[in-house]
Parts: C-alpha cells; sequence; structure tokens
C-alpha cells in the first residue's frame, strides 16, 4: 500500500498547490519558493523558516532519477520566483519544465563550488549525491542563505542566525555518523548499492564502493548480464556483507545476486527523498536513518 | 581450446545466467509449439495485441502488491487469459472486422495500463522491464512457475493435438463431425494467452509475438508435416535463446533483443535455403 | 461424447422440409422442401449464388436453418456424424503441413473421441478409404503435391472414413479435365455399391443428366427435383438460371454461361 500513500500524498500535493493561491489575496503574501525535491526543501526550511514557505516539486517518495513530470509541474515553476535545485546534472527533469515555464525566476544551484566526483565508468556522468555527506551540506546552506538574502533582503539576519543554528546541527550528525560508523570492523567497511549513490557517503567516512547493480549514478539505467557477473564476481571476492538499495527501487536483481552470493539485502534505505514522518522526515533523520541500517547491516 | 571452452562455460558458471538460459529454452518451446497454431491460423496480430493488452493487469499487479516479479505473473495470467477470450467473444459476436476489433482493444488497454502506470512515478525502469524481457531477474520461484504451467500447455496441445488440428485445417469438418467447436477454439485462446505470460519475463511485451510467430514460421518453411513443424520450432526457439543469452552476455545488449535477433536470423537463412532449393 | 444418433430405417436418409436460410440480411434458400432415398446419386444444379453451398452446409448441420427442417433418418443433423462435407478445391490451406494419410484420419476424428490416439481400427478404416479411391499410393504426399483429381479422391475417402452414409460435394468436377471428371464419376458408381447417398453440385448438365439419378435444379427455391428428362426442360433451366443460356448450334442444347458471376472462384487447379 506504499504506493497508494505515494499516490495520495501527491494528489495532496496537488490540492495544497491549488489550495495555495489564495494565500497571495491574503494581507500578509508570503512568497514561495521551490526546492526540487524534498530533502533540498527541508534543509531550505531551516535556513527560511517562517518568513518563506518552501515547497517541494517532487513529492515524497519519487525517484529523481526517473521522475516524469506532469503539466501541474509548469504550473507551480511559472509561479515560483526562486527555484533552489541540487545542481550537477541532477534535475534532469526540469530542462523540458523549464523550457515551458513562463516568466522568470532565480535558479541557484546549491552544490556549486563544491568538488565533484565522477561515477565509476570514468569519464560519463558526475555523480550529482552530493548531499548524503553531510559536511557538503553545510556548503549548501551557505549558498542557500547568500540566494535566500538577495532574493528577500529584509531577512538577511534571520537566514544568517537560522543557517549558522542549523549547520551546528550539520557538525553535530558528522559527529555522529563518524562515531557510529566506529563500529564496523574497517575490513566489513565495503557498499554495494543498487546505483552509486553513496559515492560522496563513502570518501567522508571511509567506505569502499564495491559496486552496484545498476551502472552508473542513475536508477534509471540497465544492466547488462556481464555486468551483474562482474558484480556477483567482486562481491565474492571482497566479502561484502550486503547490498543496500533505496525504498523506491525495484530490487529484483538485487536479490538475484543476493541468492548467488549469500549477502543480505536491505531495501528501506532513503537516499532521494523524505518520507512522510518518521523515519525519515527531515534531512537529518533520513541521514540518521540510513546511517543506522548501514551499520547495522555491515557491523 | 581452453579459451573456447571458457568462453562457453564462464556464462554458465552464473547461476542467474543458468536460470536464464533455462528459463529461454522452456518458453521458447512452448511459444514454438503453440506458435504453429498460430502462423497456421494467421493469429500473429492477436498474439501481439494479446501480450499488450496484459499492461493494465501488470498495472494494477503493481498498484495492489508491489513489484513481486511472482505475484505479477498471476496478474498476468489473469489479464491475458480474460483478454483473449474477450477478443475471442468480440470478434465473434459484432459486426466489425476481427481485426478491427482487435486493433482497438489492443490500442486501448495498452493506454489504460500506460495511464495506470504514469500514476505511480517511480516505475519508469520496471515498465521497461516489461516492454522488453528481463531474464537477469528470473528467480527459482519463476522458473518453477515458467515450468508448470509450460507443462500445462503442452500437456493440452498434446492431448487435443488432433482436435486442434482438425480445427484449423478444415472448420467445417470439424463441425460436421460434431467437435465442440466453440470450446476448443477458447481453450487455444486461453493456451495462447497462458504462453504469453509465461514468456513475458524473457522476452517483454514488445517482443512477445516474435516468440511466437518467428521459430514457428522457419520451421514452417523447411518441414511438411506439423508434428515435424512444431518439433523443429521448439529446436529453433531453444538455440534461439541460448545463443540470444550468449550474446547478450558478451555483447552486453538487452537479452529480449538479442534472443529475437537470433531467431529472426534462423528464419532469414532458412528463407534463402528454401528459395535456393 | 459425440453423437451417435440411431439411424430409424423407416425414415428417408435425408428429408428437408419448408427450409429457409437467411443471413446478413440476404435470403439464400426460401422454402426447400425435398427428400433423398437411401443410396440415391442426386446432381444438384443451379447458377453461382444460387444457395447450393448453403444448402450443403445447412444438410451437414453447420449452418442452422432460419425456419424450417432438416432430418437425417428422422433426427436433427447436429446429432449425426454420418454426413460427409467435401469442400471446394479452392476453399483448402494446400499449404497445410499435413500429408493425405493426416486428412483421411481427420475423418475418424468423431469416433476417436479427445485424448484418444488411432488405434489399428482406424488405420484400416484409413487403409480402405485410400484404396477404395485408389490414392493408397500417395498416403505419405503433403497435400498441395496433389493432382485436382487426386486432391478430390482425398476427400472423398476422408468422408469414407467418417463412416459417411451421406456425401455432400461440393462442385467436385470444376476445374478437372475430361479423364479426372470421368474418374470421379466412376467412383460415384463404387460409393454406390456402399450404400452411400451422394449429393454433388455441379455445372455441366449433360454429366448431371448422364450420371446421376435425379436431379436438383436450385435459384433459392427449389425450380424442379425428378429424374434428368424431366427436370431439363427450357423452362425450368430458364427458371434457374435467368439470362444466363446461350443457345448452341441451333439445335435444342443449352449451355450455361457462368463466367461473369458474383462470387466466382479461382479454379487455378
Amino acid at each position: 500500500m506504499h504506493r497508494f500513500i505515494a499516490v495520495t500524498t501527491s494528489l495532496m500535493f496537488l490540492l495544497t498547490a491549488c489550495g495555495s493561491k489564495p494565500a497571495s489575496d491574503s494581507p500578509k503574501a508570503v512568497p514561495v519558493v521551490f526546492a526540487s525535491t524534498t530533502f533540498l526543501a527541508d534543509i531550505t526550511r531551516n535556513v527560511a523558516g517562517d518568513r518563506i514557505l518552501v515547497e517541494s516539486l517532487l513529492p515524497i517518495g519519487s525517484d529523481p532519477h526517473s521522475y516524469q513530470p506532469t503539466p501541474q509541474d509548469i504550473t507551480k515553476i511559472s509561479e515560483s520566483q526562486l527555484l533552489i535545485i541540487n545542481g550537477a546534472g541532477y534535475e534532469h527533469f526540469l530542462e523540458p519544465l523549464l523550457e515551458n515555464a513562463d516568466g522568470e525566476r532565480e535558479i541557484i544551484e546549491a552544490s556549486a563550488g563544491i568538488n565533484l566526483r565522477r561515477d565509476a565508468q570514468g569519464d560519463h556522468d558526475v555523480d550529482p549525491h552530493i548531499w548524503l555527506d553531510p559536511n557538503n551540506v553545510i556548503l549548501y546552506v551557505e549558498n542557500i542563505r547568500e540566494a535566500l538574502t538577495h532574493f528577500d533582503p529584509d531577512g538577511a539576519a534571520i537566514y544568517q542566525s537560522n543557517a549558522e543554528t542549523y549547520i551546528a546541527e550539520l557538525k553535530n550528525l558528522d559527529a555522529w555518523i563518524t562515531e557510529q560508523v566506529n563500529q564496523i570492523p574497517p575490513e566489513r567497511r565495503l557498499l554495494v548499492t543498487n546505483h552509486e549513490a553513496l559515492g560522496y557517503f563513502s570518501d567522508r567516512y571511509g567506505f569502499t564502493v564495491i559496486g552496484a547493480v545498476v551502472p552508473g549514478t542513475s536508477s534509471d539505467a540497465s544492466t547488462s548480464a556481464r555486468q551483474m557477473a562482474d558484480l556477483i564476481d567482486v562481491i565474492k571476492s571482497s566479502g561484502a556483507p550486503a547490498i543496500f538499495l533505496d525504498e523506491v527501487e525495484n530490487p529484483n536483481l538485487a536479490e538475484q545476486i543476493a541468492d548467488e552470493t549469500n549477502v543480505r539485502v536491505v531495501t528501506d534505505l532513503h537516499l532521494e527523498s523524505l518520507t512522510d514522518g518518521s523515519p525519515a522526515g527531515t534531512y537529518i533523520d533520513m541521514m540518521k536513518h540510513n546511517v543506522t541500517r548501514i551499520v547495522n547491516a555491515l557491523k | 581450446m581452453t579459451t573456447l571452452t571458457d568462453f562457453f562455460l564462464q556464462p554458465l558458471s552464473y547461476e542467474f545466467m543458468q536460470r536464464g538460459i533455462i528459463a529461454a529454452i522452456l518458453v521458447g518451446i512452448v511459444c514454438a509449439v503453440v506458435g504453429a497454431y498460430v502462423v497456421l491460423r494467421g493469429m500473429a496480430f492477436f498474439g501481439d495485441a494479446l501480450a499488450h493488452t496484459i499492461l493494465p493487469g501488470i498495472a494494477l499487479g503493481y498498484l495492489f502488491s508491489g513489484g513481486a516479479r511472482d505475484v505479477l505473473f498471476w496478474w498476468a495470467l489473469g489479464t491475458s487469459v480474460l483478454a483473449a477470450l474477450g477478443i475471442g467473444a468480440i470478434s465473434k459476436n459484432s459486426e466489425i472486422r476481427e481485426d478491427t476489433a482487435i486493433g482497438i482493444i489492443f490500442a486501448g488497454m495498452f493506454a489504460l495500463g500506460i495511464a495506470l502506470i504514469s500514476t505511480v512515478r517511480s516505475y519508469a525502469v520496471d515498465l521497461s522491464h516489461f516492454l522488453f524481457g528481463d531474464v537477469l531477474s528470473v528467480s527459482t520461484q519463476s522458473l518453477w512457475l515458467i515450468l508448470i504451467f509450460g507443462g500445462i500447455v503442452l500437456l493440452t496441445v498434446f492431448a487435443f493435438y488432433k482436435e486442434f488440428t482438425t480445427l484449423s485445417f478444415d472448420p467445417i469438418l470439424a463441425a460436421t463431425l460434431r467437435l465442440p467447436v466453440g470450446l476448443l477454439n477458447n481453450l487455444l485462446l486461453t493456451l495462447i494467452a497462458a504462453t504469453v505470460a509465461v514468456s513475458l519475463q524473457t522476452v517483454g511485451v514488445a517482443l512477445m509475438v516474435a516468440m511466437l510467430v518467428t521459430p514457428a514460421a522457419t520451421a514452417y518453411l523447411l518441414t511438411h508435416r506439423l508434428s515435424h513443424m512444431m518439433m523443429l520450432a521448439a529446436v529453433f526457439a531453444s538455440l534461439s535463446g541460448v545463443i540470444g543469452l550468449y550474446l547478450s552476455f558478451y555483447l552486453s545488449i538487452a537479452s529480449g533483443a538479442a534472443i529475437v535477433l537470433t531467431a529472426t536470423f534462423f528464419f532469414i537463412i532458412a528463407f534463402l535455403w528454401k528459395r535456393t532449393t | 461424447m459425440y453423437p451417435h444418433s440411431h439411424h430409424k430405417q423407416d425414415q428417408p436418409i435425408l428429408d428437408v422440409s419448408h427450409l429457409t436460410v437467411r443471413y446478413n440480411g440476404h435470403v439464400a434458400l426460401e422454402d426447400i422442401t425435398f427428400h433423398l432415398h437411401n443410396g440415391e446419386r442426386v446432381a444438384v444444379l443451379g447458377p453461382n449464388g444460387a444457395g447450393k453451398s448453403t444448402l450443403f452446409k445447412a444438410v451437414a448441420g453447420v449452418m442452422p436453418p432460419t425456419s424450417g427442417e432438416v432430418n437425417i433418418y428422422g433426427s436433427r443433423p447436429r446429432r449425426h456424424v454420418c454426413i460427409g462435407y467435401i469442400p471446394q478445391r479452392s476453399q483448402v490451406d494446400w499449404n497445410f503441413p499435413v500429408s493425405v494419410a493426416d486428412v483421411v484420419m481427420m475423418g475418424r476424428s468423431a469416433k476417436l473421441g479427445p485424448l484418444n490416439w488411432p488405434h489399428k481400427k482406424d488405420w484400416d478404416f484409413v487403409q480402405h478409404a485410400l484404396e477404395t479411391v485408389e490414392i493408397s499410393n500417395l498416403a505419405s504426399r503433403q497435400i498441395s503435391q496433389l493432382s485436382g483429381g487426386q486432391q478430390q479422391r482425398m476427400f472423398i475417402a476422408r468422408a469414407l472414413a467418417q463412416e459417411a452414409e451421406l456425401m455432400l460435394m461440393d462442385e467436385p468436377l470444376t476445374g478437372l479435365d475430361t479423364p479426372s471428371q470421368e474418374g470421379i464419376l466412376n467412383l460415384l458408381d463404387r460409393l454406390k455399391q456402399e450404400n452411400v447417398t451422394v449429393m454433388v453440385a455441379t455445372h455441366d448438365l449433360e454429366q448431371a443428366a448422364s450420371h446421376f439419378d435425379r436431379i436438383l435444379l436450385l435459384n433459392h427455391h427449389l425450380v424442379a427435383f425428378d429424374k434428368p428428362q424431366a427436370v431439363l426442360h427450357t423452362e425450368n433451366l430458364l427458371k434457374a438460371y435467368g439470362g444466363r443460356l446461350r443457345p448452341v448450334d441451333g439445335e435444342n442444347i443449352l449451355t450455361v454461361d457462368d463466367c461473369c458471376d458474383e462470387g466466382e472462384h479461382d479454379h487455378a487447379h
């Protein structure tokens, strides 16, 4: 029934979007800023506080890699004056929407200025999963704070203090993660995922990425038989204990590989979207949930 | 020589390849035998339409029970049997020509499936697996389902072989001999539907018709006896399955497409050979 | 599972009573009444589209009457499996991968029932049938390798294997050369010895007159049904064929010209 929740939630979202139109007639008009994804919206809200209404384009539980936009999304974008995106090529789905939307808006890449990884194939794609290292999100917060200040100069001081508070929380999160990861014996700090999502995370916290079921940094690609065979070989030779999947990903191929290699399959990470309430209602909760699942599987 | 043996043995050292190859062979045999009747009765369009009409059933399966491959098999089976009998009923009872009726239902059901799937945004990848096949993720349970239902289809064809053949060759004779023509027709439609459901995982909806038609058509060119035609078709289909999977492994191309291209290659060879003799 | 109706010997083998067949808004047959005696050979004459095939299908129980009755030995056709329908050669898929023996064996399907494979007794029937029509040597040929006359004999053999007592032959002589036609007509004599009743649709008035006991002249309704001399009068023929007659040689011999009717078949064989 999880899909029904996703469908009803998106429906509710649409209704909220329609319902929020009259807000512009109310005496104190709260400007609307859109973030591309749910976790970006959460991060932005932590900086914006009450001064600005931040909404997510993508509904909860969707996979941004394979998201198919609807005409409603064009409407939303047309209404926005500021759009916060992850950048690094993550928001493929935005291109046709931006072409077709009226009006003008500023588009802020939250990941501007961060050193980007490339995917395992070498020179193909940039890995966009930057937010999975909380230290990068500190830079996100800086970029967002600057953008909001530019958009609404009167709130500069508030944004500054919100940002500082949130950055402190992010630093606590980083320390907590490091402590958790230390429970895993070094030889078991091996990650196999459905697609290459944990690159920045691994770099930061000392994991090795063994491989991914679907090659590349998008869940939208397809696997060949040879790639599956190679992954099976490398899992066997490295002794990787588990394969990790986002909850929105199809576990069929991972389960095939797990059968043959006798590893666990963890299917409830939340890497690209928040959940409605627990266990990943905010970015920080999302990271804590993921780390807990990873550590429990590997230690 | 060791490299040649390596070449053949390496893919087989992986369980998923072993299961995929067995699935491709089993599916090939069932499609070939049922496909003989499809070819002789001119039902290729019907077979293609049937594969497409399954999509909304799959979509409902996703909506109600997630993406578990084995649950989806039952949704596919149920939908295809209903669709087959429905198409059969409509083309018999209405003024619209049979191919028109089939075309309307086919397109409408397929569109319904796409509409349903588009409400659940995160299944683009799975949709492509259903359209083009996903022989890499044949689980042991899937293999059992293919074996059991494929076996039922083959046994039924064997049991009613002379009735189906008589009906296909001369429906008027069948009527004068008081064979239960309506029942037999519906039974054949059901067998085709079951074959499509069983085979969906290996080649997918888009290429399903090729597995029903191409090996049987190849055999048709090469033999004058129906029983030989079925056996020869089964051989071609199995070979196409195995070779296709090896091609997929070594060349990194989609498995369903590789199988169908191999089967088509065999057909072209047989066609050219026939012309020169 | 398959019907085996008793043959009431006091009833005529075929009794047609006020038979009307209508389909697609088109009246194929209207108020046809006649009956046949056991062992009779009847020629069915009429222009193309006159309803000859429809009559055969109604008699065989394949097409339901719109009104009226058909009775075989006193009961409905669908209760019998003793009616052999021999199709027009142009309606057959000759590329179907079956041999002559396969096709003749199909005639035994009713006796066999499902899930049964042919026994020796069935093979004996098939063998005997092939010998009767003199094509035993062709038993394993694929059917496209036969001449027109051989194809016709094969279907007759099938009806014999079926143990048919009433055979309905739809234009068996069309498109055959004269020797082949003579061969088939002689075969009909042999069938009479096997006590088979035969109805043959044909266009050849001369053959109809010389080889058959009675002629049924049809043009959607029954124009005449009697011995050849009684039927083949100008008046009857005009009623049946309308404007499709041509006088020949100035004598009172009329030939049917039926080259330009609707539903003309391909006589390529």
